[in-house]
């Protein structure tokens, strides 16, 4: 009697199975991805004006992190998530660079930020006024043109703190610099956006 | 006083905005992210994951050491590039997350040469 009272004790403190444990860290992954991803893909999109190139990186950002980083704490992963999209994202803009340039020798013109419309990517309105719909579709227009045309830097910090709420530290892990240099980014960025938009903000 | 408010106003509504169109986002959008996402987990499943991570940062280290012999000796010996060049790009090749990069080396020494051959223009 005392032995299986034992036995069913041991069996119920003992540690999850390899298995289970793996199991475990699956749906872990699965409830961050699903939780980051679309303020992943707009900060993305913001940054790149194209949504499908945003999907792209986006979607490469999440194959990394589960790749690389899957066995790192749970704490860490929003961070080195958007270091990965960062680098991503910096990497598209350089090769954007030398594609204009490429393209400008061949004498086809560049791809320019012209080309997105934002109307076309908006989504149908959803219980508001048509004012209101095209006031806020306005706001955000001008909001994502003053982001969009932030130094690079300055734009990281800006995107990371307000959209995607990361702290000081987790916003230097991100960038890959001082928590110093994330404070200076991110000032001069509001305050940049403070001159352009607060004739339509105040 | 009142730039802190602002300031933490232009936040609050540069914030609001940005939430309300992840809201809006497109049924067709959302279901390329969903499966993006599943594409990823599938990485977990996929068997010699633990070898490969285990391995990658010596790994990641010899082949950054065997670039920057290369970048800083050229093939004859000489010196090829200067110091500012040569310290961002091993910045660059030194970020765990970039070690996809020298798999593009081709690419990046297209890079370098399209550079100079644009200052070589402007000069």
């Amino acid at each position: 009697m005392n032995a299986s009272v034992g036995v069913f004790a041991v069996s119920c403190t003992r540690e999850p199975s390899t298995g289970a444990r793996a199991l475990q860290r699956e749906q872990q992954l699965n409830r961050f991805l699903a939780e980051i991803e679309r303020r992943a893909l707009r900060i993305a999109e913001i940054a790149l004006r194209d949504r499908d190139e945003a999907l792209d990186l986006v979607q490469e950002a999440m194959i990394k992190l589960v790749r690389n980083y899957s066995d790192r704490d749970e704490g860490e992963w929003a961070p080195l998530f958007y270091r990965i999209l960062q680098n991503g994202i910096r990497d598209w803009h350089r090769r954007q660079k030398v594609r204009n340039r490429v393209m400008v020798w061949f004498g086809k013109g560049t791809a320019a930020d012209d080309d997105y419309d934002l109307t076309a990517q908006a989504p149908d309105p959803a219980g508001r006024s048509p004012e209101t719909e095209v006031q806020t579709h306005e706001a955000l227009r001008r909001l994502e043109d003053s982001v969009h045309e932030l130094p690079a830097r300055q734009r990281e910090a800006f995107m990371l703190r307000t959209f995607e709420g990361l702290d000081v530290a987790g916003t230097a892990t991100a960038m890959g610099c001082s928590q110093g240099s994330v404070k200076t980014h991110y000032s001069r960025a509001v305050h940049t956006l403070r001159e352009k938009l607060g004739d339509h903000w105040s | 006083m009142t730039d802190t408010r602002n300031d933490e106003q232009l936040q609050e509504q540069a914030k609001a905005l940005f939430d309300n169109s992840v809201e809006e986002l497109d049924a067709a959008t959302l279901s390329r992210l969903n499966q993006g996402r599943h594409r990823a987990l599938e990485e977990l499943q996929r068997p010699g994951l633990v070898t490969w991570s285990r391995w990658a940062p010596a790994g990641g280290v010899v082949a950054v050491a065997v670039v920057a012999a290369v970048l800083i000796n050229g093939p004859g010996g000489e010196v090829t590039m200067n110091g500012a060049v040569a310290t961002s790009d091993f910045e660059m090749l030194l970020e765990a997350d970039s070690l996809e990069m020298l798999e593009d080396l081709e690419f990046y020494s297209l890079l370098d040469a399209v550079d100079e051959e644009a200052d070589g223009n402007v000069g």
